[in-house]
């Protein structure tokens, strides 16, 4: 069985807003230096 | 006078605040409500709910704890002395959520100890009904079940045993607690995916029916697993912030940890939705048919240790990790939500740290002990649906009504813009006003009606559901004005 497609683009869509948002926000507190 | 306690850095901080968030909500209670509320469909309103009130309300609640440099019952106070008793609410929710917490992850400790060899065998159902004596009724209270007593007393110790020396100690504590389990959780989401029947348990997790998005329910539900799983409303966040020093990143924090936090929610849905499509595959049953062996502590101590035991390799190996993985997500939250009113205690009547805490354990074991009896499970469904419906909606609601309308919000925003990297405009404070707080109403007045409409428990007596659930948050409300008026001390020791 594949996934259909509405569930593909919600495991997309998930993991960059989740995912993708925490790696920015992380990468934001290293940059500015304030990650201690 | 007391001194004020600082994290070792900002990583012990957002590790807390993280291991704060992330519990056995992500992994025990989302999976559930995912599941009760259509499946797939229901990431859409968590992510809504996620957005629109989890991370404004957490910088909110950085922001009064950073701000305040206290507890809540302080922060409420330095608003105006009348709202103090609000401050006192905030911190006796998760002290009485802690009690039933507590149980479930006495139940994690004796199960991690029975997955070295399996002892639920194949019929995990019967096992786990022997394990808590359960007398099959709420009204039968049964006996004290000796393994979840035993579970429960190393529990509640440990709790003690980080807290009592203070923050620094917790932050040494998450440095560990937060990563392992995350690893772990990693571990068995390979290991589900590589399962036969994985991905039509990932289909069922993640296919929308948008048709459920028009049920008031689900968004309730939405909200309700926001405020558990991100430790909102619960004046932890609010203690954790006001431990960071002056010059922190509140924004980006708040980020960053609701971030995690979901993150590892959508993570779990993974680990568990797979290996429920497995099982589905293996018993040769729909996943819908699996009914009510898929929702609540039945998914964690019934269908999941039934698919580990269906494993063909290693199952004694990936019992083991899942249960340490929900023990060490779970401790996190569990001291955390001790901890606000063991520091108010500590803010109040100056007893010292260590005294705060022990107290607060030993009246927590105490109330514990009802849900260790043959009925512990039944009441414990009851306690938590009325807390996490009503009893966190509510105090989310008078967190922004205080602080939103009866405190200059522009001051709050002002406070957290000097200090971090990304700035706040007004959509904050329109968010934190007006927004979030006519969201929290429609969740609340509907969970009333459906309450009253369709009742949760037509099966139980009228009083059970008014000694186990209306009662608890009527007595939490008047405690919390009784410990406004006892007087505090000026003078203590640390």
């Amino acid at each position: 069985m594949d996934l259909p497609i509405s569930a593909i683009i919600m495991l997309i869509f998930g993991s960059v807003v989740l995912y993708g948002g925490l790696a920015y926000f992380v990468y934001r507190a290293f940059k500015g230096k304030k990650f201690r | 006078m007391v001194k004020q306690e600082f994290w070792n850095s900002r990583f012990a901080f957002i590790m807390a605040a993280i291991g704060s968030a992330v519990g056995l909500g992500n992994v025990w209670r989302f999976p559930y409500v995912c599941y009760d509320n259509g499946g797939g469909a229901f990431l859409i309103p968590f992510f809504v709910a996620i957005f629109t009130a989890g991370i404004p309300l957490l910088i909110l609640e950085f922001s009064v704890g950073h701000w305040a440099r206290g507890t809540p019952p302080k922060a409420f106070k330095k608003v105006s002395a009348k709202w103090e008793w609000a401050g006192w609410l905030t911190v006796l929710i998760p002290f009485v959520v802690a009690i039933y917490y507590v149980v479930i992850m006495a139940w994690c400790f004796s199960y991690m100890i029975y997955s070295i060899d399996l002892r639920w065998g194949m019929n995990a159902e019967s096992f786990f009904t022997s394990f808590l004596g359960d007398t099959g009724s709420p009204l039968i209270i049964g006996g004290i079940s000796l393994p979840v007593l035993l579970g429960l007393i190393a529990v509640w110790f440990c709790i003690f045993f980080i807290l009592y020396k203070g923050v620094e100690r917790i932050g040494k504590v998450v440095a560990l607690t937060v990563p392992i389990p995350t690893i772990l959780l990693i571990i068995l989401t390979i290991r589900g995916l590589t399962l036969p029947g994985a991905i039509e348990g990932i289909s069922y997790y993640l296919t929308p029916d948008f048709s459920k998005l028009g049920d008031v329910n689900v968004w309730l539900a939405a909200y309700a697993q926001v405020f558990f799983s991100f430790s909102l409303a619960q004046g932890i966040m609010i203690t954790y912030a006001s431990f960071l020093k002056k010059k922190s990143d509140l924004t980006n924090n708040a980020f960053i940890v609701a971030l995690a936090d979901a993150g590892t929610s959508f993570l779990a849905g993974f680990a568990v939705f797979s290996v429920v499509g497995y099982l589905s595959l293996s018993q040769g049953i729909g996943i819908d048919a699996l009914g009510d062996k898929i929702a609540g502590p039945n998914l964690t101590f019934i269908t999941y240790p039934t698919a580990i035991a269906l494993l063909p390799f290693a199952a004694a190996f990936f019992g083991s990790i899942f249960f340490i993985a929900l023990l060490t997500f779970g401790i996190d939250s569990a001291f955390s939500m001790i901890e606000p009113i063991s520091a108010s205690a500590n803010y109040k009547w100056k007893i010292t740290k260590a005294k705060a805490t022990a107290i607060m354990c030993t009246l927590g074991f105490l109330f514990s002990l009802i849900f260790v009896t043959g009925s512990g499970l039944y009441l414990l469904e009851v306690l938590d649906h009325f807390i996490a419906n009503f009893g966190l909606v509510t105090i989310g609601l008078l967190e922004c009504l205080i602080f939103g309308w009866m405190f200059k919000i522009k001051h709050l925003r002002n406070h957290a813009n000097e200090t971090s990297e990304i700035l706040l405009g007004r959509w904050w404070d329109i968010l934190i006003k007006i927004i979030i707080p006519i969201i929290l109403v429609i969740v609340l007045v509907a969970a009333i009606i459906n309450n009253v409409i369709n009742n949760p428990y037509p099966d139980y007596p009228s009083w059970l559901i008014v000694v186990m659930g209306i009662a608890p948050l009527i007595s939490i409300v008047g405690a919390s004005f009784i410990l406004m008026k006892i007087k505090g001390n000026k003078e203590g020791k640390q």
